[in-house]
């Protein structure tokens, strides 16, 4: 089963750097993905994530998100076309030649391109993110993000809801399972998918609420809170680490000169 | 180390209470074990013994709990606490929080305000301890249920606390694995460490166990020596049970027709090979246990019979249907899969509800009155009302089976069916089995239990590395 979100195992690139460089990255790309308006631009943008990805030996799991991606676009570009008619008319959703409604919902250049823009961004959020998340392990995350002062329930809870994931995916699977074997049959198609997700529901949220009570008492009882830390295994601030924060602060760089001179 | 006095506790919005006047005095480098029937109150017992439940339950608490010479009341927080007790839950999946095994020992050690090279020497100590070498890049989640209780004891064990407290640390493990951890134990006592041990597999931990403590429903019923305690018959039964006391039916197998025929079945996940070339013929009335270690392949065998797994290659034919050519649900007709973990399928809000949800999508006739039967045979009418989850692991099981059982398939298959009971529940559940073999069906069950494997089935399949070993029926 293809895990969201989830850290995974590898000696390569990105994980050897430091967290400190790598969450510099996901500000600086989320800082670029939410100004940047320019389609080429942003479209860069997304290729140069694959390419890091690739570098990094992580380009399957990254690709492994784009049926999410496909389905967001698709209703992403449904919504603004439907709420932010703007420009030229290029054509209708409902076809004109069915009569009383036909040619009411016009698809407007505007619109369009609104969609396309808020997919492409959305896109480089997800690929930034996950880059960081399958290349980082939590106990680095917590290390970091402790560092720079955020309480540690804060942190816990972050980590704890990242740590849900997989444990929902392969619980809502077993719970379907379980249903499927007793005769249940939600049918095929959009619809079967909508009917099978109720009772699921039930029996997930409830183990894991219980889960989550044993969940908490262990994260006490290995002294989590207790503030006192030994640091193994830290990752220092290597030559790696200088050269791709030199090359994120040029990109930034430039990308201010770019807005400034309204390129993009 | 651990002293109870007088415990008693009610927990929120319930009206009896969970323990009723427990006193108990773990001495230092003592083991006591624990055990009775289901929803007896061990885990609270547990939770009491660490000081959790007057920490962070609420509920009615009376009685005093005294850790390492100090009531649990002064210490500050469960943190401080944790500086003495070290405890492994009952649920394993739960205690995985981080992402490799490695990390997930780190995340314990990392707490104990030990300098670096020490972390190191002790991760590499506990790694060893455990046999956890080969996992330990491996994410937790990943494992199977038994290396996951073994990668919770190591993390627990990685504090270095001397005092444990182990709630079913061997439920899912086969008779290997739990020796294994007999063995860690054995060390560990060796080492002077304090053990309360909650277990059902007495015969195991034999070596170690100093005292032996009865609870049942909230309340100790007898302590002391495991020699003396075993005296009493009735609690004989409970740890040993005796299946020789169910009688072998013998039904007539020659002559009675193929209802799963398997053949050539080859399965993998993604590219890991799980079953290969399989062949099985199981024949109408026979009761077969299939058993082997964990991870030998019997449960992704069993999926494949109502279709839940779909061969890589081979065919698997039920009544004579190829299940490539059915649906899941026209399988349910025919199978009926009882899983390991009975939570994973309690979704109503009555038991009564829980049973009809699998009648009504097979548009049962006599609705009501196969509802009615099910749940007498489960001995679960008085409970018909309540809501499925408040029952006791023992009733639960019996549940999930009785949900199976009305939908009427002639094939029931179950995963660990008496996976944390006790002896008596044990003995109610094979019973029940029994009960279905003589009424026409084919039970088949995945245990690890030798002497379940050995009194109640008629046939005995051994697997190992996704192949058949041993097979005590082949013709």
């Amino acid at each position: 089963m293809a895990e969201i979100l989830q850290y995974v195992h590898k000696d390569a690139f990105l994980h050897r750097l430091n967290p400190y460089t790598k969450i510099f990255f996901i500000v600086l790309v989320t800082i670029m993905a939410i100004i940047a308006t320019d389609i080429p631009f942003l479209i860069l943008m997304v290729i140069a994530l694959l390419a890091f990805a690739a570098y990094g030996r992580v380009l399957s799991e990254s690709l492994n998100q784009l049926k999410l991606i496909l389905v967001m676009s698709v209703l992403f570009i449904l919504i603004t076309i439907l709420t932010m008619p703007n420009g030229e008319t290029l054509g209708y959703l409902i076809p004109k030649i069915i009569p009383l409604i036909g040619g009411s919902v016009p698809i407007t250049t505007g619109g369009l391109m609104i969609g396309i823009v808020l997919t492409l961004r959305f896109m480089i959020l997800i690929f930034a993110f996950q880059l960081f998340l399958i290349s980082t392990q939590p106990r680095d995350i917590v290390h970091a993000m402790e560092k720079i002062r955020i309480p540690i329930d804060y942190i816990l809870m972050f980590i704890i809801a990242l740590r849900f994931i997989p444990t929902l995916q392969i619980e809502g699977q077993r719970i379907h399972e379980a249903q499927l074997a007793r005769g249940f049959n939600p049918g095929t198609g959009v619809l079967g998918k909508v009917k099978s997700v109720s009772p699921i529901i039930i029996p997930l949220v409830s183990n894991a609420l219980l889960r989550s009570n044993v969940l908490g008492l262990t994260i006490d009882m290995r002294g989590y809170r207790t503030g006192k830390r030994t640091h193994v295994r830290e990752r220092n601030f290597e030559k790696r680490d200088y050269a791709v924060m030199t090359v994120l602060t040029i990109v930034g760089c430039g990308f201010v000169a770019l807005v400034i001179t309204r390129m993009i | 180390m651990i002293e109870l006095t007088d415990v008693s506790y009610t927990y929120p919005h319930t009206v009896h209470p969970a323990l009723h006047r427990v006193s108990l005095n773990l001495e230092k480098g003592r083991c006591i074990m624990v055990t009775g029937p289901s929803g007896a109150g061990k885990t609270s017992l547990c939770l009491a013994a660490c000081g959790i439940l007057h920490h962070e339950y609420g509920g009615k608490k009376e009685g005093t709990v005294i850790v390492d010479n100090r009531n649990v009341t002064e210490y500050a927080s469960l943190s401080d606490l944790a500086q003495n007790v070290g405890i492994v839950f009952d649920d394993p999946e739960a205690q995985m929080i981080f992402t490799t095994v490695e990390e997930e020992l780190l995340s314990a050690l990392e707490h104990r305000g030990l300098s670096a090279e020490v972390i190191e020497e002790r991760l590499d100590g506990i790694i060893r301890t455990t046999y956890l070498d080969k996992l330990r890049d491996r994410s937790p989640h990943h494992l199977s249920g038994g290396q996951k209780q073994r990668v919770a004891l190591a993390a627990t064990l990685a504090l270095g606390n001397d005092i444990l407290i182990l709630d079913e640390p061997t439920s899912e493990l086969d008779e290997h694995a739990t020796e294994r951890i007999a063995e860690i134990l054995t060390d560990l006592k060796n080492q002077g460490k304090t053990i309360l041990l909650i277990e059902h597999k007495y015969r195991h931990f034999e070596g170690i166990v100093d005292s032996l403590v009865i609870l049942e429903n909230g309340a100790i019923t007898a302590s002391g020596i495991p020699g003396e305690v075993l005296k009493d018959a009735r609690i004989r039964g409970m740890i040993f049970p005796d299946f020789s006391t169910i009688h072998k039916s013998h039904p007539k197998l020659s002559g009675s027709e193929p209802v799963i025929s398997v053949q050539n079945l080859t399965h993998s996940y993604e590219d890991v090979p799980a079953l290969s070339g399989i062949n099985l013929t199981i024949r109408r009335g026979e009761f077969v246990a299939i058993v082997g270690e964990n991870g030998s392949g019997k449960t992704t065998l069993v999926k494949h019979f109502n279709r839940l797994l779909s061969p890589t290659s081979g065919d698997v034919i039920i009544n004579g249907k190829n299940t490539r050519e059915c649906s899941i649900a026209e399988l349910a007709h025919d199978v009926g899969l009882v899983f390991q973990n009975p939570d994973h399928m309690f979704f109503a809000d009555t038991v009564r509800e829980e049973i009809a949800y699998g009648v009504d999508n097979l548009g049962i006739k006599n609705r009501d009155a196969v509802i009615e039967a099910a749940l007498r045979d489960a001995d679960l009418s008085e409970t018909a009302a309540m809501y499925p989850r408040w029952l006791s692991r023992g009733e639960r099981q019996r549940l999930a089976i009785a949900c199976v059982v009305a939908m009427q398939p002639g094939i029931i298959v179950l995963d660990e069916p008496t996976t944390g009971l006790d002896g008596y529940e044990a003995l109610l559940v094979i019973g029940m089995l029994k009960n279905l073999q003589e009424k026409g069906h084919t039970i088949i069950i995945i245990t690890h239990n030798q002497e379940i494997a050995q009194h109640c089935a008629d046939r005995v399949i051994m697997m190992e590395n996704g192949h058949i070993i041993s097979d005590s029926g082949a013709a």
